[in-house]
């Protein structure tokens, strides 16, 4: 990487005058920075940059506020305050251009380097990669929306984004459609704005939301929209970036310091990955009793209907298979476990031909032999979920009423199914899914459930009689994945080949 | 008999099928230009033999290695993958995916909850006209919207269709773009365990009007052939759409009094829904779409959005033979799926035996699809040559 540390001296040697190099509150981080810091710098500024992406982290997964809203921003900005972070909060609040005075430059600079840092410190797994990209790409656009009208345009300048908009001709001829498929408040005018014509792949957030009108391979996005083309611009880069990082990072390893530096950076970084902890093995016998009380919700309901369906499709294999191996199921269990509900209504040959693969695919036996992490619930929740299909999150994919009756099902008494719907309906799946935790343990420790496999490690501490005195929110990063923590992939859906029937 | 099938004499007419009557200089065509700025050598191919046995990362350089590939082995099926960086072969897991044509597949098994005339495997000509529906919605959106010329329909063998699009901004989309391609056509959501899967939260884009007008040409017929809403259980579910409870017992009230047409029901359905509305102006904010929203349920196709958003998930080739049915994955003009007779699809059986009662049928249709086949690489070969004509002249201007 171009970024060199200096470790005898600890004076910091500016290369380029400030204003020169940062114009603008908001940067796309092209370039990286060549001056020469502290490692004493070069540490405060990751764990800075590091607090203010937790802090977003928080806002977005764990407080479960809508990203952007005017809550989100307000707990955002207070949060930084109150971690002493106030040119973070700064650059939040308002990014301009306008300001040239030390402090503004000097908390660009700052932003600027320890961005780059943290490109190092996340460039190591897939799944590190994905939280990271997510964060910054929330900041970036944080700061973006809050910009002033003549702000954006230096930034598009500064930047060289020229676009033109479309003839007044062809505005009217549109009109209809624009004013139909164009997202916008009711209180705004369409014919008002300016619409630009870009190619349906530099906007795929907002084709993806149907909130952009389409024809002929070109979105035509308003003005304000301009925040899409921006974060896929914003994340393809990061995305290029960290690998190319990645293939990079033997070079910046020849430096112990900066080696443990950085990789104590990445592991506190959003908890555990329950990958499974080889000392402890569940024995598949024990699934049915424990799916009663420690299995979250999702599981559950997989469970069921494996027993009662002898069959799951593709997207609940996945998900419960690898819920299973994190428990501590062994493969040898596991694939008995499947086989045994298969055949009940399907040839033993089929099964080993059409599934096996896939459960030992999952556990890293077959194809690109690597060895998955379960999923977390953002990752179930924001699943798709089709026809005929039963995995997801139940506080997100199931009808309320459906949900009431298999709470309700459970033996779950009203005030608590109605508690949990409460949060349920609006839109706290996590929150919800806390709640069943406790009504099912008789305990009011309201934990942060951020992953299933988080769910059934607390239950059977509690069954077990290892309570807890301290309710905690965030599960602290375990000391047993370390280790091995870079032969763990998430696994990406292209990498599976799925067997299917015509 | 078209329905007589045997597998067993598979592995016979095969090898004799591949020869006389698979378009491999076109389908090797095809794929060439799928496969440009790369060799046809870096295409997976994928085979299954008699015996279940799957074969992956095969590659052909050219319709000789594959006429002699087809004979050798003489797969049971055969399914297209992805365009690497490398020719792909089982020890090279980090080869890397470069291109795929953009895919669809849809699969009557899905509509398993609306159709009422079959199940599963079975298909009928009434059954089929959710796949009518289906080609003609989203071969519009991918032609309109996205503004793709090249798309080829295929008759996946049994039960639905695939659809490839060859053009080389879709054979070049990453995977985020396939998602949202995927999510963009995707309306109807949701698994077991939710009954209404259809939500207009906002207003409706364009194209799910587009959408609605092109089902509103087949909603009627489509109510009638399947009895949507004239059984006891069809009404049951139509009922779990309405989320007003107030109005969903008065339709209740209101259907089951009538006699049980689907068709009349539908219209009662309607006027009840209007009047309700007018009356309870503050109540309609969240039914505000729902006819539409219940049609769409009925009608909208249903997508294997996986298969679209995987980048190299394998596909059956057109042309290959589905080893259950013995039916030809014919390729089809969109405009024509109405016409598509479900029974005078070839198969191999037919096409091979003179004395067959429909082999001369048959035989016409198999030429017709092979027709509609070479038409569209004709095209996308023109395609290709201008792009890279346009592609040449722009790094001359660079200059
Ligand atoms: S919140 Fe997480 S653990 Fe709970 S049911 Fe949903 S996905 Fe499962
Ligand atoms: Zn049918």
């Amino acid at each position: 990487m171009d970024l060199k540390i200096k470790r005898k001296s600890n004076k910091t040697v500016i290369t380029g005058s400030l204003v020169e190099n940062y114009p603008h509150d908001l940067q796309m981080y092209k370039v990286p920075p060549t001056e020469n810091i502290s490692l004493h710098e070069f540490e405060a500024l990751a764990l800075e940059r590091l607090t203010l992406l937790r802090c977003l982290s928080t806002a977005t997964t764990l407080k479960g506020l809508r990203p952007y809203s005017e809550e989100w921003t307000e707990f955002v900005l207070n949060d930084l305050k109150t971690q002493g972070l106030k040119y973070y909060a700064r650059l939040c609040e308002k990014s301009s251009c306008g300001t040239q005075d030390v402090a503004s430059l000097q908390a660009r600079r700052k932003d600027h380097i320890a961005h780059f840092i943290l490109r190092l410190a996340y460039c190591r797994t897939e799944e590190l990669r994905r939280w990271y990209i997510a964060r910054e790409l929330e900041l970036f656009k944080m700061r973006f929306i809050t910009m002033k009208s003549d702000d954006v345009d230096a930034f598009f300048n500064q930047n060289n984004l020229c676009y033109t908009s479309i003839s007044d001709d062809e505005k009217n001829e549109l009109i209809k459609y624009l004013r139909e498929s164009t997202f916008h408040q009711s209180t705004q005018n369409i014919e008002t704005f300016k619409f630009y014509k870009v190619k349906f792949f530099e906007v795929l957030d907002l084709v993806k939301a149907r909130k952009v009108y389409l024809k002929g391979g070109y979105a035509y996005i308003p003005h304000k929209d301009f925040i899409s083309v921006l974060s896929a611009q914003f994340r393809t880069h990061l995305r290029q970036s960290l690998a190319i990082a990645c293939q990079h990072l033997g070079e910046i390893e020849q430096d112990e310091r900066l080696v443990s530096l950085l990789k104590g950076l990445h592991q506190s970084y959003s908890g555990n990955d329950f990958i499974s902890n080889t000392k402890i093995v569940i024995p598949i016998e024990s699934i049915d009793s424990l799916s009663v009380k420690s299995f979250p919700l999702c599981m559950r309901q997989l469970h069921e209907n494996l027993r009662s369906a002898h069959h799951l499709k593709h997207g609940g294999r996945l998900q419960y298979g690898l819920f299973l191996k994190g428990i501590g199921v062994t493969l040898e269990d596991s694939l008995r476990f499947w086989r045994e509900e298969f055949t009940k209504i399907m040839e033993l040959d089929k099964f080993e031909k059409q599934y096996a693969y896939n459960i030992r695919y999952n556990y890293g036996k077959e194809g690109s032999k690597k060895n998955y992490t379960p999923f977390n619930c953002l990752r179930i929740i924001t699943n798709n979920v089709g026809p005929g299909e039963c995995h997801g999150c139940p506080f997100r994919h199931s009808d309320i009423n459906i949900l009431k009756n298999k709470l309700k099902g459970y033996g779950l008494e009203g005030q608590a199914v109605n508690d949990i719907l409460d949060v349920t309906k609006k839109g706290h799946f996590q929150i919800a899914c806390s709640k069943y935790f406790d009504t099912v343990h008789n305990t009011g420790l309201d934990l942060g459930i951020n992953h299933p496999n988080q769910f059934f490690e607390e239950s059977q501490k509690l069954l077990q009689g290892e309570i807890k005195v301290v309710p905690k929110k965030e599960p602290k990063p375990s000391n047993n994945i370390k280790k091995e923590q870079d032969n763990f992939e998430d696994m990406d859906l292209d990498e599976i080949t799925e067997w299917k029937e015509t | 008999m078209a329905d007589q099938h045997d597998e067993n004499l598979l592995p016979d007419m095969l090898p004799l099928y591949y020869t006389r009557y698979f378009p491999q200089n076109i389908f090797c065509r095809w794929l060439s230009c799928g496969n440009n700025p790369k060799p046809l050598s870096n295409r997976e191919l994928s085979f299954t033999l008699a015996d279940d046995v799957y074969l992956r990362y095969l590659s052909i350089n050219d319709q000789k290695e594959f006429q002699t590939l087809l004979q050798k082995k003489c797969p049971h099926k055969l399914d297209i993958g992805a365009v690497y960086n490398t020719k792909p072969s089982i020890d090279r897991h980090d080869a890397v995916v470069l291109a795929r044509e953009l895919v669809f597949d849809i699969d009557l098994t899905d509509y398993d909850e609306v159709r009422t005339c079959c199940q599963e495997a079975i298909v009928c000509d009434k059954c089929w006209k959710f796949m009518v529906v289906a080609c003609e919605i989203i071969h519009t959106a991918l032609r309109d919207d996205f503004g793709f010329q090249n798309i080829l329909w295929v008759f996946s063998g049994r039960r639905g269709v695939h659809c490839w699009v060859s053009d080389y901004e879709a054979r070049t989309l990453d995977s985020p773009g396939r998602a949202a391609v995927a999510d963009y056509l995707c309306l109807i959501m949701g698994g077991e365990n939710q009954n209404k899967k259809v939500h207009f939260a906002s207003d409706l884009h364009s194209s799910i009007w587009r959408s609605l007008t092109i089902i509103d040409k087949y909603f009627e017929e489509i109510l009638q052939d399947q009895e949507l809403i004239s059984t006891t259980e069809g009404l049951k579910s139509f009922l779990k759409m309405i989320p007003d409870e107030t109005l969903a017992t008065q339709v209740q009230e209101n259907l089951e009094r009538m006699p049980r047409s689907s068709l009349e029901r539908w219209d009662t359905f309607v006027t009840t829904y209007n009047k309700y509305c007018k009356e309870n102006i503050n109540a309609t904010r969240k039914i505000k779409y729902l006819v539409e929203e219940i049609k769409i349920q009925y009608c909208y196709p249903r997508l294997d959005v996986n298969v679209t958003k995987g980048f190299n998930h394998l596909l059956k080739s057109p042309f290959s033979i589905h080893p259950k049915t013995g039916k030809v994955s014919v390729v089809f003009k969109p405009e024509h799926a109405k016409s598509f007779k479900l029974e005078e699809i070839p198969t191999i059986y037919t096409l091979l035996d003179d004395s067959a009662q429909d082999n001369v049928q048959h035989q016409s249709n198999m030429r017709a699809a092979v027709k509609n086949f070479q038409e569209l690489v004709f095209s996308l070969e023109k395609a290709e040559a201008m792009r890279r004509k346009n592609d040449a002249n722009a790094s001359l201007l660079e200059f």
